[in-house]
């Protein structure tokens, strides 16, 4: 967790997750109650996803969105949740199912406002491979 | 009930339909399996209320392929490509949820169409949960046959 004698420079990483098929579906193919599930789109299945042009399916970029959101209030706590921020996520690289997705971050700059820390973290997921798939910036505040 | 418009041809100003929905504790707990992250604080009631909703659900459930409205034509899809996200409230099982999507930006590069979305989800209470700013472009067999050359 952060604090306010976190330096610049710190580094933190998350738990390393492979997208399995069936944490895939649960997360794209709609309620497991949903009749015919999982639901038939471009990140469930590849005959869907090849009708539109794409040559595989890809995994939900919200899917290991989740995945930093979980590192962020690791690191800043409930706190997260009451007014962090990620800016310009983009992502740089295709997620394909069986791809281990880990979730890095490193403190960019901090700065002290009275009683408040703010911290700017540059935040990435790499797959297996060590390529990022996502780059961002996330900006929150020490837990008093 | 009148046709939606297609998504690719929605223009700025434009908005989804809005989409309500509740979560349960089961659906809650589809996700955390989905996410691999079985946090007490998405299982467990607190003082403060209720579980929380994992925030991979409330992702999930704010893109606008979930409004009622959201159509393409056979073979389209939407790519997601980049967003910002604010997290302001979390959310809890067993509140209604809404959500709503506003065009604010729509442009054509390197042949393709590009939409700037603005999303928000509150609770029945009006407490405001999750604002993202997605940026998306649109795929189709196509544009990929020409992009293949």
């Amino acid at each position: 967790m952060i604090t306010r004698d976190t330096r610049v420079g710190q580094e933190f990483s998350g738990k390393a997750k492979k997208l399995t098929w069936e944490r895939v579906w649960a997360f794209s193919g709609g309620a497991f109650d949903t009749p015919n599930w999982p639901k038939k789109n471009i990140h469930t299945d590849l005959e869907f996803a090849q009708s539109t042009g794409l040559d595989r399916v890809y995994v939900s970029a919200t899917q290991y969105l989740g995945h930093v959101t979980e590192l962020m209030i690791d690191i800043f706590s409930d706190g997260w949740l009451r007014g962090g921020e990620l800016k310009n996520a983009r992502f740089t690289r295709p997620v394909t199912e069986g791809d281990t997705i880990t979730v890095k971050a490193t403190v960019r700059s901090k700065v002290e406002e009275g009683p408040i820390t703010s911290y700017a973290l540059d935040v990435w997921c790499e797959n297996q491979d060590g390529e990022q798939v996502l780059i961002g910036t996330a900006l929150g505040e020490a837990a008093s | 009930m009148a046709e939606s418009k297609s998504a690719h041809l929605m223009l700025v100003g434009e908005e989804f339909e809005p989409l309500t929905f509740s979560v349960t504790p089961e659906l809650n707990q589809q996700y955390l399996y989905a996410e691999e992250d079985y946090h007490s604080r998405y299982i467990e009631q607190t003082e403060a209320g209720p579980p929380q909703v994992h925030p991979g659900l409330l992702l999930n459930m704010s893109n606008n392929t979930r409004s009622p409205s959201f159509t393409l034509p056979p073979g389209w899809a939407e790519i997601h490509a980049s967003e910002d996200t604010e997290y302001l409230n979390p959310a809890r099982v067993g509140k209604q949820l809404r959500v709503t999507w506003k065009v604010l930006d729509a442009y054509e590069k390197r042949g393709r169409r590009w939409h700037v979305l603005d999303i928000l989800i509150e609770d029945e209470d009006g407490v405001e949960i999750l604002r993202r700013r997605m940026t998306n472009t649109f795929s189709s067999p196509e544009l990929t046959r020409e992009r293949k050359g």
